[in-house]
């Protein structure tokens, strides 16, 4: 790494253009809101900055942290599942010949190009009670159910009397399988861009001194993803983390994520102070989570080196 | 004269029709003073799919004012939108409760009745309203109930009380609630025999515990897609806005909508100009024309909902005037009570109980 | 995991064990089951996308005609292609700039170009409201100038994507090949332009998907950003839930897979013909 002073021209140049476009277009704005947190709802649209704590104090309260402490599962579990399902899919990727690279990395985008609300809406229609899952598994069920009955095994009904529909959706298990539908790529995209071209003789050398695929999986492959891993953990956990139509649409009665309880400040329960207040605690959460990462991983290179 | 939105593409076609248009205004409308002096432009904020198919080339050909329209999907929106300031929008198109948060924000523009003649069209019930007197600041453009949507073979007898969806475990898990503060608190309210605008937090209170009491038979809080969850046959009973269930009745002779005994909530979506309306003299024009008899009719006959314009109603179907879901019995109306605005701390009362209900 | 296959897998042939197949193919169901159902929704002649009523293409005609859904469309697509390009410059230069220099308060302006990952969409989309109603950006301009107030929106939360995916890409340059062309004389540019770029080449693609996506997908934002006359496909789709969103957006959406299914195709077959594979 170069100190900035040593090539100074690079420097300024790669860096002003992004600098000035974050302070124009994103802190100027945000700062606004920022004030509102701190302020103090007079009538029906004024709010007056006070420098009040009051919505601070009151997005402290237990009722709250815990849905704070929901999300914050509710996201883990989601990035967790992401990269599981992820990790394969990318390494899959990087090795399959140049010619299916491009149409594989298209193939896991392009359902994200359709509509995240018509996607739900599909969703929806897969996993219905009365959907194209159940109708499948009734199916397979009849099949193995008739099967049994060829091996005159039918008045037992060793499957049950008849099948009974899986209810999957409007509960926390439709929210979190929603959230990994919609988060995937997040995944998958920064693995890859880590993973693409890795220098293969780390993975040769692994496998020629004996070591098992597994353990050269763990100990040459994983390292050499971990950029693409932490990345990944960031742009999926965070969106998670803020995602309101998921749970509304996908959810049951107790699935209220604390984005939605953002959203209401802004709409319905015009309270703009506390909604505000309550995405700048997010905020502040994230960071908190995040420098504990950073502080944890500089650890381990330390230590690696 | 009707124009077919198909020509759309076919720009000679479109500007002939436009000069044709401007011409066929200046013989029929007696040129209102100002209007000309305006730019032939207006922007409509509306709801989707809440205007005639041919209403706004129709408006177009009769006065030569070009009539973009953006959508919003809810009040809330709307209401965030504009707080900052307007946009750029002429004609929006809020619901009652909302109208008066807004007149008392002094976000609206006081009409100028003598340019809107058409008000005579009007029902004399919607010639004054409660949350607008006199009509200063609002035009009603459709209104309806929220009931209750079944599924006729599902149930034992025809839900007619909010017991079934409030206070009831016969139709345990089969149930979807609007997922909105606003709608189903209030309703609540009706259920357990006080007013809709009852503004007293132990009523809140008690509105909670029952709630949360019969959250465990409550499906889902749906996002005003009950009518969707109801045809699908994920739910039996929804609660849903009159409109939405006609649509799926269409579909689906099995499903029915009932405004239940205890009265219910009646909203009324309303024609109003937002401060710093770019076209405030197109945008009178324009409400006069959606009063028009002919073209209120064949706004209501396309989107089916209740009009509130006599003139209107006169020219439609009995198919349509008698329908009980459009236009509920005068006994069940006067049960019934359209919500007023409840003021910002109820607002914060609402909202937070609703938290409670979905954290419980 | 099967060595036992007649043709023999060399031990990095991944892709062709049985097993990672297997992971593929059903991570394609999993993403594709619902697009699927989406597409046949769009021939199925009902105006919902509940139940099946039968085989029509009257939506396709309808949506082709229906003038509010194509100019939506056309909007999202302008905005998305503007937002991409410049997220892509910006991100990329913001990742190489984290990634080459040390310089004090390094950390904290990481933390600041976060932020637009870490804030709630609702947020930025009121923040960015509050913002441009107070600059009075103008509105009713032309045709695509109308789009920019959505763009500039798009822009800032879009292109912290493009660094974070970025640097994870810069994280396996070798520094010294680098150095080393500089040692043969290659200027501050060349080096750039001839070994850093090609080497971050797939970072690049996999962060242009990204901010593609979340720029053709976004509601929230784009709806508190746009004035009249702005309308795109998400808040298009979204007013549509009040009643129920019809056949027609599926429609829509199938036709863009199809489009682009065809382009890929298109580039690759002429890509292979040309056999300049890289």
């Amino acid at each position: 790494m170069d100190y900035w002073r040593k090539s100074n021209k690079v420097f300024l140049s790669f860096g002003i253009p992004p600098t000035i476009w974050l302070f124009a277009f994103f802190l100027g704005p945000l700062f606004l809101v920022w004030g509102l947190s701190f302020g103090e709802k007079q009538g029906i649209i004024r709010v007056a900055i006070t420098g009040t704590l009051e919505n601070y104090l009151r997005a402290l309260q237990p009722l709250y942290l815990q849905i704070f402490l929901k999300s914050f599962w509710y996201a883990g579990l989601t990035t967790f599942f992401c990269l599981v399902i992820s990790f394969p899919v990318a390494l899959a990727i990087t090795f399959v010949s140049d010619r299916w690279k491009p149409i594989l990395l298209l193939l896991i985008i392009l359902p994200f190009w359709t509509n995240l609300l018509i996607r739900t809406y599909a969703l929806i229609a897969v996993l219905r009670t009365n959907g194209y899952l159940n109708d499948l598994l009734e199916l397979i069920w009849q099949s193995a159910d008739s099967g049994l009955r060829i091996l005159g095994l039918g008045d037992w009904n060793l499957l049950g009397e008849r099948f009974h529909r899986f209810e999957l959706l409007y509960n926390n298990f439709a929210v979190v399988y929603g959230l990994v539908y919609v988060h995937l790529p997040f995944m998958v995209l920064p693995l890859y861009a880590a993973l693409d071209r890795m220098d293969r003789s780390y993975i040769e050398v692994s496998l020629d001194l004996g070591a098992s695929q597994w353990r050269t999986f763990l100990s040459v492959i994983v390292p050499l993803a971990l950029p693409g891993i932490i990345s990944g953990v960031i742009i999926t956990f965070i969106p998670a983390l803020g995602t309101y139509l998921t749970p509304d649409l996908l959810g049951g009665t107790d699935s209220q994520m604390i984005a939605n309880v953002i959203e209401r400040q802004f709409k319905s329960a015009n309270d703009w102070p506390f909604g505000a207040a309550l995405s700048f605690l997010l905020m502040y959460l994230t960071f908190f989570a995040l420098s504990v990462r950073a502080l944890l991983t500089n650890h381990d290179e330390k230590g690696l080196a | 004269m009707k124009m077919n939105p198909k020509n759309h593409s076919q720009l000679s076609r479109r500007y002939f029709l436009r000069g044709l248009g401007a011409v066929a205004a200046g013989l029929t409308f007696s040129p209102g003073k100002g209007w000309s002096s305006e730019e032939k432009r207006l922007n409509f904020y509306n709801w989707d799919t809440y205007i005639g198919e041919t209403t706004l080339d129709d408006f177009r050909t009769a006065t030569g004012i070009e009539v973009s329209m953006d959508l919003f999907a809810d009040n809330d929106e709307l209401f965030s939108k504009l707080k900052e300031g307007n946009p750029g929008y002429d004609v929006i198109v809020p619901s009652n409760d909302f109208v008066e948060r807004m007149i008392r924000a002094n976000m609206l523009v006081k009409l100028d009745h003598s340019k809107i003649p058409n008000f005579n069209n009007l029902d004399k019930a919607f010639q004054d309203a409660a949350f607008d007197p006199k009509r200063a600041y609002s035009m009603p453009y459709m209104w309806g109930t929220v009931g209750i949507g079944y599924r006729k073979s599902k149930v034992s007898k025809v839900p007619d009380s909010w017991a079934s969806l409030f206070a009831s475990s016969e139709y345990s898990g089969r149930i979807a609630l609007l997922n909105s503060p606003s709608e189903t608190i209030p309703i609540a309210m009706k259920y357990l025999g006080h007013s809709i605008n009852t503004a007293d937090s132990e009523v809140v209170q008690t509105v909670e515990d029952l709630m949360i009491k019969q959250k465990k038979h409550i499906k889902v809080f749906a996002e005003d897609n009950g009518q969707d969850l109801l045809l699908s046959g994920e739910v039996d009973l929804t609660m849903e806005y009159n409109g939405d269930i006609i649509q799926v009745q269409e579909e689906d002779d099995d499903i029915a909508y009932i405004v239940p005994k205890e009265g219910t909530l009646l909203w009324e979506d309303c024609l109003c100009i937002p401060k710093g309306a770019p076209h405030s003299e197109n945008a009178h024009a324009f409400m006069n024309y959606l009063l028009d008899g002919d073209a209120g009719a064949l706004i209501a006959d396309f989107i089916q909902y209740a009009t509130p314009n006599a003139a209107a109603k006169a020219k439609l179907s009995d198919e349509y005037r008698n329908n009980p879901a459009i236009f509920p019995t005068d006994e069940v109306l006067g049960r019934s009570e359209s919500s007023k605005y409840r003021g910002e701390a109820m607002q914060r009362l609402f909202d937070e109980a609703w938290t409670r209900i979905s954290a419980a | 995991m099967s060595f036992r296959s007649n043709n023999p897998i060399g031990p990095l042939d991944y892709s062709r064990r049985t097993w990672m197949k297997l992971i593929l193919l059903g991570t394609f169901v999993f993403l594709y089951a619902p697009i699927i159902t989406l597409i046949a929704f769009s021939f199925n002649d009902s105006r919902r996308n509940i139940v099946w009523r039968g085989f029509t293409f009257k939506y396709y005609e309808k949506a082709w005609n229906n003038s509010s859904l194509v100019e939506a469309f056309a909007n999202s697509l302008t905005i998305a292609l503007f937002s991409t390009l410049i997220s892509v410059v910006l991100g990329t230069m913001t990742a190489i700039l984290l990634w080459r220099f040390r310089f004090p308060g390094k950390a904290g302006y990481e933390g600041l170009m976060s932020l637009p990952i870490v804030i709630p969409e609702i947020c930025l989309g009121v923040a960015m409201m509050a913002f441009f109603s107070r600059i009075g950006w103008p509105s009713g301009l032309h045709w695509p100038l109308n789009l920019g107030a959505i763009t500039i929106a798009h822009i800032s939360f879009s292109f912290p994507f493009v660094t974070v995916v970025v640097r994870a890409r810069l994280a396996s340059f070798n520094r010294e090949l680098e150095e080393a062309a500089k040692d043969l004389g290659a200027g501050e540019w060349q080096a750039f332009k001839d070994i850093l770029i090609p080497h971050i080449r797939p970072g690049l693609i996999a962060a242009a998907l990204l901010a593609f996506t979340l720029s053709l997908d976004d509601f929230v934002i784009t709806f508190f950003t746009s004035g009249p006359d702005t309308i795109t496909l998400p808040i298009k789709i979204y007013s549509m839930i009040r009643f129920s969103v019809t056949p027609e957006v599926n429609a829509a959406s199938a036709v863009l897979i199809a489009i682009t299914l065809i382009m890929t195709s298109f580039a690759l077959w002429f890509q292979g013909r040309n056999g300049n594979q890289p």
